[in-house]
């Protein structure tokens, strides 16, 4: 009936019509309405009506409360490539300072974008592929973090790739995971993402409790796999201290 | 809101406390579905429609379905652009006055709250018939029982989470519709009994125009999933799919349905419309003794089901009333760990149990509450509908995206459901007299608000609004 015309392949001009109105809100800023869209790019009304509809219900736009205007959504931080932004020099140099404590491999990731953004990986103990932790947040301890903090992790989950024999790739295994991430604060990966490596890691929070980056341990994975406290508790004592210098 | 100034946002939903963004695109289908509970229209609703439209029955459910369709289209306006756990209520707000968005929510408590009182009804009604075919001892007391027992049940559920509700829900509600769908397979594939074909009386357009009447009011219910806007997972595409969906499925299963039964009793003398119990009389004539003890048990199942989903919905509505200061505020509390409107729910399932039980302890037939509640909830229910069809072409044209096919939608849709509002009402005493005590009790309250309170009345209709962290940039 009114359901709005499936998308494929074989409609050109529609796929660059949702690009010109995505392009389009990004220019005019939030608040744009459907009208002032229709009008600047000369489509017809029905058809832009119709595609900010298509994409408010995949969620790259949102509608902002009066109901008129548009803005960009999380989910259309998935179409940017992160930008690795260098964290102030007194964040590293707390970061620096628990590498100098510990004999396992210290990385620092921000989540500003809605993705997990290597900002200070251990030079030492290189970490794994940068593109991969982004792509694949539920198999790394960092990426966890993120996914506990969301009303709907699923959302920032593209795909539930096994990568070795212990990967969680089972939704509802997932779904309490997370779960006990966001109550004990602390989030884990044994041999999920390489077999012989694992990550424990602590999320960094602004003053004002978001949650701005995350800071974690990598080390063998059979190591990872115990409670660890004084090395969980040394972990927060840092993530502390980097609190006011991300937030 | 433009010229440079940021958008203000909140911080947090004012629906907050719900559990936001938690249910699957089936899980939302499933609710809708139960709410229009179709294993139970298919059994009862043909036989009524046929005694009006005769051998136009089919064309009546085809009516019927295009009219739930277009309230669906209407409903559907909203819904891809807001989330709302009020439901129709909280849509109608956007679109008209405080008073007809309060009568909204109204005609919406009424018909929820009935409609879950006539399933609940149903369970026992066909707990009776069970238990009678297996030689064990029903009756009232043992209806009322079953009543109190599966409404503490129902209410248990809808408190536990919108999550395992949904889920029940949506396992119970498939079994009870597999299980219809193929009892009606067999008595199509049986064909109609022996004899000469005896044509059922054709009763012409005015027959097939007061046959639409009972069609529709088997699609009641079909909009539930609106009240889970907040809950559902990508809303704007899930819900206005599930209320369609639920809509053109309910069609399908309804003609099928009507179309067996049609072709059952074409060679007996005044075909289906004859009929007390046609799906009985039906499997009685082919030998099937087994057959009314699996209809029974599919059909406490679908009402079962039915409860749960329109209770999930009443409170929800409550909730939303309360948040907007219209009903008292510890309604729109929230369960701490379970995330649903706990103190709603306590304060709904009482009401929605005495309204039922109260009778049948007393002697009237479970029937005939059943019946009862079914108008009074339908009659509910089509002031709702007739408010937020009204509703959709205004709230476009504020929003400045008016488009001449919603204009048209409510231009047809409108006038017609008034006339069946008004031909339902008067068909039914009882329901002239339950409406008036509705409206004046309805009207004392909105007086009463616009006296103390006028300013939260006059911004009402309470919505999942975007929040900070919805938008990208605007939180870490």
């Amino acid at each position: 009936m009114t359901d709005p015309i499936p998308l494929s392949g074989r409609q050109p001009r529609a796929v660059r019509s949702v690009l010109a109105v995505l392009e389009e809100i990004v220019a005019a800023g939030p608040g744009v309405t459907a009208k002032e869209i229709s009008a600047a790019l000369k489509l017809p009304q029905a058809t832009t009506y119709r595609l900010l509809n298509l994409l408010v219900g995949e969620e790259y736009l949102v509608r902002l409360p009066d109901l008129k205007g548009f803005a960009l959504g999380r989910r259309a931080a998935r179409l940017a490539v992160p930008v690795v932004t260098t964290p102030p020099t007194a964040a590293r140099a707390v970061v620096e300072h628990l590498r100098g404590l510990v004999r396992w491999g210290v990385h620092l990731a921000s989540f500003g974008s809605g993705q997990v953004v290597l900002v200070d990986p251990d030079p030492d103990h290189p970490p794994s592929d940068a593109a991969l932790l982004a792509r694949y947040p539920q198999v790394s301890a960092l990426g966890r973090l993120l996914l506990a903090e969301q009303a709907d992790w699923r959302a920032l989950v593209r795909e539930l790739r096994v990568f070795t024999e212990h990967t969680v790739s089972d939704p509802a295994a997932l779904a309490g995971m997370l779960g006990r991430v966001s109550a004990e604060g602390v989030a884990r990966q044994c041999g999920e993402l390489r077999a012989d490596r694992g990550c424990l890691a602590v999320p960094v929070r602004a003053p004002d409790g978001r949650l701005v980056a995350g800071l974690a341990l990598s080390g063998p994975a059979h190591r990872v796999a115990e409670p660890n406290p004084e090395l969980v508790e040394l972990l927060r004592e840092h993530a502390e201290r980097l609190s006011p210098l991300l937030g | 809101m433009r010229d440079g100034r940021s958008p203000r946002l909140r911080v947090r939903s004012p629906v907050h406390g719900l559990a936001r963004r938690r249910l699957g695109p089936l899980e939302v289908v499933a609710q809708s579905v139960s709410g229009t509970a179709p294993s139970a229209a298919m059994a009862a609703t043909p036989v009524i429609v046929a005694a009006s439209a005769g051998g136009g029955t089919v064309w009546s459910f085809v009516i019927a379905t295009v009219l739930a369709l277009l309230i669906a289209g209407c409903i559907g306006r909203f819904t891809r652009r807001m989330a709302a756990p009020g439901g129709l209520y909280s849509l109608t707000a956007k679109g008209l006055a405080p008073g007809a968005a309060f009568a909204c929510g109204i005609a919406l408590l009424v018909g929820y709250g009935l409609l879950a009182a006539a399933a609940l009804a149903g369970v026992g009604a066909y707990l009776d018939a069970l238990l009678a075919r297996a030689g064990l001892p029903g009756g009232r007391i043992v209806i009322t029982l079953a009543v109190v027992v599966f409404g503490l049940l129902v209410a248990a559920l809808a408190l536990r989470g919108v999550r395992l509700s949904a889920r029940v829900v949506l396992l119970v509600e498939s079994v009870s519709i597999t299980v219809m769908v193929v009892v009606f397979t067999l008595l199509l594939l049986g064909g109609p009994a022996e004899g000469e074909a005896a044509p059922m009386p054709d009763a012409g357009i005015g027959g097939i125009a007061a046959g639409v009447l009972p069609a529709l009011a088997a699609f009641i219910g079909f909009e539930v999933a609106t009240a889970l806007g907040a809950e559902a997972r990508r809303p704007f595409r899930s819900v206005p799919r599930a209320v369609g969906l639920t809509a053109a499925v309910s069609g399908v299963l309804y003609l099928f349905a009507a179309q067996t039964q049609v072709i059952g009793f074409a060679t007996t003398p005044g075909g289906l419309a004859g009929q007390p119990e046609p799906v009985l009389t039906l499997a009685t004539a082919r030998g099937w003794s087994w057959l009314p003890a699996v209809l029974d048990a599919g059909l406490i199942m679908s009402f079962f089901a039915c409860a749960l989903a329109t209770t999930t919905a009443l409170v929800r509505v409550l909730f939303s009333l309360s948040r907007d200061g219209v009903a008292p505020r510890a309604l729109g509390r929230t369960h701490a760990r379970f995330h649903t409107p706990h103190v709603a729910l306590a304060a709904a399932t009482p009401v929605v149990v005495a309204v039922l039980a109260l009778p049948v302890a007393a002697g009237v037939p479970v029937v005939v509450v059943l019946v009862a509640l079914l108008t009074l909830a339908t009659c509910g229910f089509l002031v709702a509908y007739v408010f937020v069809c009204l509703a959709a072409p205004v709230f476009l044209h504020r929003i400045g995206e008016l488009t001449w096919p919603a204009v048209a939608a409510t231009a047809v849709i409108v006038p017609i459901l008034l006339v069946v509002l008004v031909v339902f009402v008067a068909g039914s005493p009882l329901a002239v007299v339950v409406l008036a005590a509705v409206v004046v009790a309805g009207g004392a309250w909105f007086g009463w608000l616009r006296l103390r309170r006028p300013e939260r009345i006059a911004a009402i209709g309470v919505y999942d609004e975007t929040v900070a962290e919805d938008v990208l940039g605007q939180a870490a």
